[in-house]
């Protein structure tokens, strides 16, 4: 059996899942103020309705880090930047306590110019004297090399040990300094209440005294250790869409291009799977307006949903914001949904009242009942295939940066609307028709989320950057630096060995060992290094990913 | 305020050979250093997809023998094609500016292409320049070539087009390829003082560029009054570069943008791929951005290199008189060459395309039109790399061309496609949009 639970922001959905089908449900109202709270009221109303020791792993998914990152609150930070030549440091305008060293450092990790000990010294004095116990320390480059970064860690350490320090090239090793700022400053700022999340969470299995595997949802799809989300806390945030997109593929079953509409009561949300794969967001999840490196899912939250008011001057005829349920589910204004029941006789909750509702908008503007509710069913679709094509297009104009994939750039064809969310089955069938596809909604579409977070799998992605000539490779994210042998034949082969080894020993330290058979290479990049007319090394950019799937023991739902 | 349009097209599976300068690996190190500062993250960057240019968009410059498809790689397609996409973005005013930072590069590339010339086939530029006359309906545009290589094939495409102006300063063709770009070239008969060539002494560095600037280019720009400015944006003339020798920086490419301000700017040579480029590339950015870049500077920068010999603006002065007296005297030239009495201008002369050793014969004839610039002819024969020989015929007939010009131009292609006399006829009518294509020997034509 396997559970997920994944937190929303209006909604809490879990699921218990075994032998292709849900055993047991829930899905109850967010308490906003505390998250928590609706997160053990949700797993012990589903531990009630079955045997606690067959179940085998837990999958949590939250708001918890989400919100933390969108109000800002965490522990004081600082953070240190090493910018070197280039862009004006007004550009890193992330947080107050920012401050600037000497140092440079260029893209083949060769130091340019040094750190001077001690401004490094009178600045970390400076963050103290603020009441400050904690600095995210950021240099350009650093990814190529981490020797700066490491150097501050060390004075740190040994000269302000009330300081703790965390360093970008063991946060997120990839290339974008602005966004391994981000990214580090806020891990740095959220890692201690993550932390004492994960503390409690420990607490409360224990009590109940179930000692299975706990994972945690990331934004990429896949899950991760508890143990691994406690360095790596940022990527548990934006984890909701992705329940969805993936509960959405495992309803689909097959690798059609489709995408998947969640509407709720005040928003739609939109996100895409191609070839049975999440589509990711090309620059990585916004924190706050700033892109990090936080790998997430492509998804555009349109305000329109179920229960969006309908006015009465009709300009515009569908408001943006929610007052209440539906007419039909004894709201006192006429929404979206009423006007879907009405038009399509749907027989929704109470359809009297739907009608009702809508007859009484149809006379304040002179219009028969029917002219009114096909005026706002139509206006939905309208936006919505509009919202869809725009992201298709905005997916399809992604940059390519070599000859083969501009000459065989693919068109994309939809093939399929999935929907999940409460409102999901009134829209999209005649969404689907004026698209003319197909489209699905489940029985578990309304647990989509949970269902998401019980079945995926585990995920992981390493990315080495080798360069022969300086005999130098390094590995994101794990921040890990090696040196390679002198050797004139070090080829392709052994550049994607290497990346291998690299994975396995990324997974080991994840507890995903059994899982490296699932790898794949996704990115194979070599250049050579020429100076005058001769080959003097070689660089590599290898990526290599457990992608996002489903556990094993997941061979789809009955139909 | 609008962004600034990038299109960043480094070919990283595209190269002469693998170690010629001209490789995957020459916009590596500036694809780190962009990605690595965020560039296409900035609300005022907006990054673009590159397409491939379809055969009619190389047609509309070139004659391509023995035709398109088997002359042009798709590498060169797509280079061109990425300078189409911000010509289309500019013009439809999403961007307030753009930089194609795009390879193969295309600045010695000339009207016939027989194969491939300093390290080009095609010519990004003016495919670009007859692109946003025939779409757009622009008439006058200025091409500025930044590169310390003499931009010989966007000279020769325009050299008779008085619409186009085009000016280029390099390192003086005595000393480096392709040794041309003298003051003396100045201009077909009927488009005199429309090409302004500024050939500089080894060793000039920012000092001299911007006296040139401030002094000549600006000023010539300022009495043309284009409707669009285009930089053709080599990078060689950097202090580091290994195939010049000048002694430009970072900073002084990026000042230099900031002062010429063009509409779009495309990267050419630049060969420095470690010392020069990631930073001259960002530098070129943050000019055209409106990013502060005082903090910009590459490691090797020593400010003291960049004194002035006085020698140095002794020979500059010079330079800006002589050229401002041969650009303003330009329409007065112009009409003494139309009261010489003859119908046609002719000349022969001989291209080596030293990438793929070809030795190409040509004779040209321009119709000294009373009315127009004129249409021209030419023919030319070359033993392609491949041994294959091609001895063709080619009719130019330009945008603004009078009605007897036109008429005349088409004629001489129905002439030449029964003479028997060439494997190949090619006709450019650009007032119609149409090229045709006439395979003498399997009497088939071909019309983009
Ligand atoms: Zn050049
Ligand atoms: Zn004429």
């Amino acid at each position: 059996m396997l559970l997920g639970i994944d937190v929303g922001g209006t909604f809490t959905d879990g699921v218990i899942f075994a032998q292709g089908e849900v055993i047991a449900r829930v899905k109850q109202p967010t308490d906003e103020r505390n998250i928590k709270q609706s997160l053990w009221s949700a797993l012990d109303e589903l531990l009630l309705k079955v045997d606690k020791d067959d179940i085998e792993r837990v999958v949590l998914s939250t708001t918890l880090i989400t919100n933390l990152l969108a109000t800002g609150q965490g522990e004081p930070t600082a953070l240190i930047m090493i910018p070197g030549y280039g862009m004006p440091y007004g550009e890193y305008n992330i947080c107050e306590d920012t401050f600037f060293v000497r140092g440079f450092m260029d893209f083949r990790g060769r130091e340019i110019e040094n750190i001077d000990q001690d401004e490094v010294r009178d600045v970390l004095r400076e963050i103290t004297k603020r009441q400050i116990h904690r600095a995210a320390v950021v240099g350009k480059f650093s990814n190529r090399n981490h020797i700066q970064e490491t150097m501050i860690k060390n004075i740190a350490k040994s000269d302000f040990p009330e300081l703790d320090i965390y360093i970008s090239s063991e946060v997120a090793c990839r290339l974008n300094f602005p966004r391994r700022a981000v990214t580090t400053f806020y891990t740095a700022m959220i890692l201690k209440e993550w932390n004492r999340f994960a503390d409690e969470i420990e607490t409360v299995f224990k009590q109940r005294h179930w000692n299975g595997r706990v994972e945690i949802l990331k934004a990429d799809g896949g899950t991760m250790t508890l143990d691994a989300s406690r360095l790596q806390p940022c990527e548990t945030a934006f984890s909701g869409p992705a329940a969805g997109n993936m509960g959405a593929l495992a309803l689909a079953g097959e690798a059609v291009n489709s995408v998947v509409l969640d509407i709720g009561g005040t928003t739609a949300d939109i996100s895409l799977l191609i070839e049975g794969k999440p589509l990711y967001a090309s620059k990585g999840a916004k924190i706050d307006g700033r892109f990090t490196h936080i790998n997430s899912l492509a998804v555009k939250s349109v305000p329109l949903g179920g229960d969006s008011v309908l006015s009465p001057d009709g300009d515009p005829l569908i408001r943006a914001y929610r007052l209440g349920p539906a007419a039909c589910f004894g709201g006192d204004r006429p929404t979206v949904i009423d006007a879907f029941n009405v038009a399509f006789d749907l027989g929704i909750g109470n359809a009297a009242a739907s009608y009702e509702k809508i007859s009484r908008l149809g006379e304040q503007s002179g219009k028969p009942v029917q002219e009114v509710s096909r005026n706002v069913t139509d206006q939905v679709v309208l936006k919505l295939r509009a919202e869809i094509t725009a992201m298709f297009r905005e997916w399809e104009q992604e940059p390519a940066y070599k000859v083969w994939e501009v000459v065989n750039r693919k068109k994309f064809t939809l093939q399929r609307i999935i929907g999940i969310g409460a409102a999901a089955e009134a829209i999209i069938p005649l969404l689907a028709k004026d698209m003319g596809i197909d489209y699905l909604y489940h029985k578990y579409s309304p647990v989509a989320n949970g269902l998401g977070a019980a079945l995926v799998r585990p995920t992981i992605a390493v990315e080495v950057h080798i360069d022969t000539q300086s005999q130098k490779y390094s590995v994101n994210p794990q921040g890990h630096f090696g040196v390679i042998e002198k050797n004139s034949r070090f080829g392709l082969e052994k550049a994607k060995a290497l990346a291998l080894e690299c994975l396995k020993n990324a997974a080991a330290d994840r507890g995903l060992a059994h899982m490296t058979p699932q790898a794949q290479y996704y990115m194979e990049e070599q250049f050579n290094i020429v100076r005058g007319w001769d080959t003097a090394g070689k660089i590599f950019d290898i990526g290599i990913v457990i992608a996002p799937g489903f556990v094993e023991q997941f061979q789809g739902v009955i139909k | 305020m609008k962004p600034t349009g990038i299109l960043f097209f480094p070919a990283f599976d595209w190269a002469i050979s693998p170690t010629h300068p001209e490789r995957e690996e020459r916009l590596l190190y500036t694809r780190d250093q962009l990605f690595e500062e965020g560039i296409m993250d900035l609300p005022g960057i907006k990054e673009y997809q590159s397409r491939m240019a379809t055969e009619k968009d190389i047609s509309r410059t070139h004659f391509c023998v023995p035709d398109v498809e088997s002359r042009i790689t798709k590498a060169h397609l797509v280079s061109a094609g990425s300078a189409l996409v911000l010509a289309d973005a500019f013009m439809r005013k999403e961007v307030k500016n753009a930089f194609a930072i795009i390879r193969p590069p295309g600045h010695h590339a000339m009207t016939v292409s027989h194969g491939n010339r300093g390290f080009c086939d095609i010519n990004n530029e003016a495919i670009m320049v007859e692109y946003l006359r025939q779409h757009y309906g622009l008439k006058k545009i200025a091409i500025v070539d930044t590169d310390v290589h003499h931009g010989d094939g966007t000279q020769e495409i325009f050299y008779h087009d008085p619409d186009i102006l085009f000016i280029s300063f390099h390192q003086d063709g005595r000393t480096l390829y392709p040794g041309s770009g003298f003051m003396e070239e100045l201009g077909g008969p009927l488009a005199y003082g429309t090409t302004i060539n500024i050939p500089l002494d080894p060793g000039t560095g920012d000092y001299g560029i911007h006296y040139i600037l401030d002094n000549l280019v600006l000023p010539v720009l300022e009495e043309f009054k284009p409707e669009l400015v285009i930089n053709s944006a080599g990078q060689d003339n950097h202090f580091s570069d290994p195939l010049a020798n000048m002694n430009f920086t970072a900073q002084g490419y990026a000042i230099l943008n900031q002062k010429l301000a063009p509409d779009i700017a495309v990267l050419e040579g630049g060969y420095s791929v470690e010392t020069a480029l990631p930073y001259v590339n960002m530098g070129i950015i943050m000019a055209m951005a409106g990013i502060d870049f005082s903090n910009l500077q590459e490691p090797g920068y020593k400010k003291e290199n960049q004194s002035v010999a006085a020698r140095e603006t002794g020979s500059l002065d010079r330079i800006v008189k002589t050229q401002l007296r041969n650009f303003r005297s330009r329409e007065e030239k112009v009409a003494d060459n139309r009261k010489t009495g003859q119908t046609f201008f002719s000349y022969n002369r001989n291209i080596f395309y030293d990438t793929d050793y070809i030795h190409e014969e040509q004779k040209l004839n321009l119709r000294l039109c009373q009315n127009c610039g004129g249409y021209r002819s030419l023919s030319s024969a070359a033993r392609q790399s491949d041994g294959a020989y091609y001895k063709i015929y080619a009719v130019n007939i330009p945008i603004y061309a009078c009605e007897k010009c036109q008429a005349e131009g088409m004629e001489l292609y129905r002439q030449m496609a029964e003479s028997g006399k060439y494997d190949y006829i090619y006709l450019q009518d650009h007032p119609r949009d149409k090229f045709h294509a006439f395979n003498v020997k399997l009497l088939q034509e071909k019309v983009y």
